[in-house]
């Protein structure tokens, strides 16, 4: 018959419409008529191209930017061996959460991280759970449900991706690396391009086999125990050869270089990289992957820097201004942030991040109203985001600007579109605290109940239900909750104090002391807190 | 409603001290907005779903074949 499409073409177009499971088999067909299948030869152009193109769909399935991927292992995090100081000066560093420059809100307002910094609007791959401050706490995170963190390495989350893509193709994978001539395939530039890309995005998967039997029974831990460094090793070769082969002219391959070198850890090697293809090519991207070597080796001053020079050269760049406003953001200085996101919207209205962390700092200083703006009727609503976090943070806005007809069908909403049971923890916690408000204390302590139910390391409803518990004149159940909410979440001055508090009420000094000093810790402005030593050590005096 | 008819009147009591005792009560925590995902956590996310989806299918096939082959 004649009416259908020439192969090539049609894989051609299947690429073109983003359709990249289909694509790769109907080039796959076409490289099993054509001899010199898995050799691309110059002969035969029509295999070549459909090699090239299968290798692009295939890197296609799995690509994400890589400028947005981090993640830092706890090995990584704890044993830095890039570190200069063990304590590094107020204000040069991202360590150091407490320095914060004023006008930031209190942990008595705002929730904070596990690190010590306040929740921010908005979650990335390397925001996902803070640095932890040592290497107790660094282990303990990863256990609870929320957040994972790869406890080896950073290239846990790299070897997933690969996975995904690879367990479809039941033959094994397209390209056998092994086998491969890297320097053949060097001297060839626009084969070699995509081919990196292949390497570096899709073929993460060393260790297939292992991974397959664990990762069904554990979950996706096991995943981190497995570093894939001797793949970038690949990439990195081929890089290499073909950088060499352009004459050391490509930037385009000295950044590839510098992406191989940031994965394997070699930071130093990865700035040089950076810095030499900038001064060939000046690119946005490049400044983007030097940013996040200096953010990586914690000098967030350096990348403030970069990010300000690169904005003499491209004004208005919406990535450099944003990655200033998340530098200021990681360094706890919250107005700054929210100025520089501000300065984010001036270019881009729709920027769904600027939205977000400015939102959610007009909640949490106290202006909910003006929160509801930003989430619903501006912005993040009509730009179609429609899902549970935001029908929550709708919820909550609606609540506290006193607009009570929206707050429970937002929530119930939220609670709808919750797509695991973490984000129907919260949504439970938070509709708590709307009974809370509303003075339903048995709808409240019924809502944490549920928000425990749905994620038993919900540390802030155990607190909350111990408030509950006291008022109902249960002491010991108090009691159990809130040792149970500060060893999940030691970070958190609510659950020392409530101890404290309650130690004190029945007369245990001793353990109202101890708590007092860790919820101090936690937050050594907190008013009450100070007083309840004050009274606790009058009291020793006087013994 | 017009002033001095109404039924409650408030008592300052213009003699004696007025205390109030402060009592510290205890604290809830805040209530916690939800940050959004970004695309690319989204899409991390997905893919993760979905690889931990086959790896689940491909054991379950293996598992009865093995029965079936066993029987």
């Amino acid at each position: 018959t004649g009416l259908e499409m020439e192969p090539l073409l049609q894989a051609w177009s299947c690429f073109r419409r983003r359709k990249f499971q289909l694509c790769p088999d109907l080039c796959s067909q076409l490289l099993e008529k054509s001899p010199g299948h898995q050799e691309p030869d110059s002969e035969f152009t029509v295999s070549q191209a459909a090699w090239i193109l299968k290798t692009r769909a295939l890197t296609e399935m799995v690509y994400v930017d890589e400028i947005d991927v981090d993640q830092e292992g706890i090995a990584e995090m704890m044993l830095d061996e890039n570190a200069i100081a063990q304590v590094a000066r107020p204000g040069t560093s991202l360590k150091l959460p407490g320095t914060s420059h004023g006008g930031g809100p209190t942990p008595a307002v705002r929730p904070v991280t596990q690190s010590g910094r306040p929740i921010t609007g908005f979650v990335r791959p390397s925001t996902q759970s803070g640095r932890p401050g040592t290497m107790e706490q660094a282990i303990r995170t990863p256990r609870t449900a929320h957040t994972a963190r790869p406890i080896t390495s950073a290239s846990g989350r790299y070897v997933r991706l690969g996975t995904a893509s690879m367990l479809t193709n039941p033959e094994g994978p397209f390209i056998n690396l092994s086998r491969l001539n890297l320097a053949k395939y060097a001297q060839k530039p626009k084969l070699a391009k995509a081919l990196f890309e292949y390497i570096f995005h899709h073929e993460n998967d060393v260790k297939n086999v292992n991974l397959r039997s664990t990762v069904a029974h554990i979950g996706e831990y096991p995943f981190t125990l497995f570093t894939s460094k001797s793949i970038y090793k690949n990439a990195l070769d081929l890089a290499a050869l073909a950088t060499e082969h352009a004459q050391y002219k490509d930037w385009w391959w000295k950044v590839q270089i510098g992406k191989c070198y940031y994965r394997l850890g070699l930071y130093r090697e990865a700035e040089k990289q950076f810095k030499s293809a900038l001064k060939q090519q000046d690119m946005v991207d490049t400044i983007l992957y030097l940013a996040k070597v200096y953010f990586r080796l914690d000098q967030p001053l350096t990348a403030l820097h970069l990010f300000k020079q690169g904005l003499d050269r491209f004004p208005g760049e919406v990535t450099l201004l944003c990655g200033i406003a998340r530098i200021y953001e990681e360094m706890n200085n919250i107005p700054l942030a929210a100025e520089y996101y501000r300065e984010v919207l001036k270019q881009d209205n729709t920027h769904v991040e600027a939205i977000a962390c400015i939102g959610s700092n007009h909640f949490y200083s106290d202006q909910p109203e003006i929160a509801l703006r930003f989430y619903r009727t501006r912005r993040l609503l009509q730009m179609g985001v429609y899902n549970c976090q935001l029908f929550n943070n709708l919820g909550l806005c609606c609540f506290y600007a006193q607009q009570y007809d929206m707050t429970l069908t937002s929530l119930e909403r939220a609670l709808s579109l919750a797509e695991n049971e973490e984000e129907a923890a919260d949504v439970w916690y938070n509709l708590g605290h709307v009974a809370v408000g509303i003075g339903d204390l048995n709808l409240a302590y019924q809502c944490f109940k549920l928000t425990l139910a749905n994620n038993n390391d919900h540390a802030e409803a155990y607190n909350n239900l111990a408030v509950l518990e006291m008022r109902r004149g249960h002491v010991e159940q108090a009691r159990a909750l809130l040792q149970t909410a500060s060893s999940l979440a030691p970070h958190m001055y609510e659950p020392h104090f409530n101890f404290a508090a309650l130690s004190d009420q029945v007369g245990d000094l001793q353990r109202s002391y101890i708590a007092a000093q860790k919820s101090k810790e936690a937050f050594p402005d907190h008013v009450d807190t100070q007083q309840l030593i004050k009274q606790l050590k009058q009291h020793f005096a006087m013994l | 409603m017009p002033e001095g008819k109404s039924p409650l009147r408030e008592v300052l009591p213009k003699q004696g001290q007025l205390s109030v005792e402060d009592v510290a009560t205890m604290v809830l925590c805040k209530p916690k907005l939800l940050p959004l995902k970004s695309v690319t956590l989204e899409k991390l996310e997905k893919m993760q779903r979905d690889a931990q989806e086959t790896v689940r299918q491909q054991e379950m096939a293996q598992r009865e074949h093995q029965q079936q082959s066993q029987q």
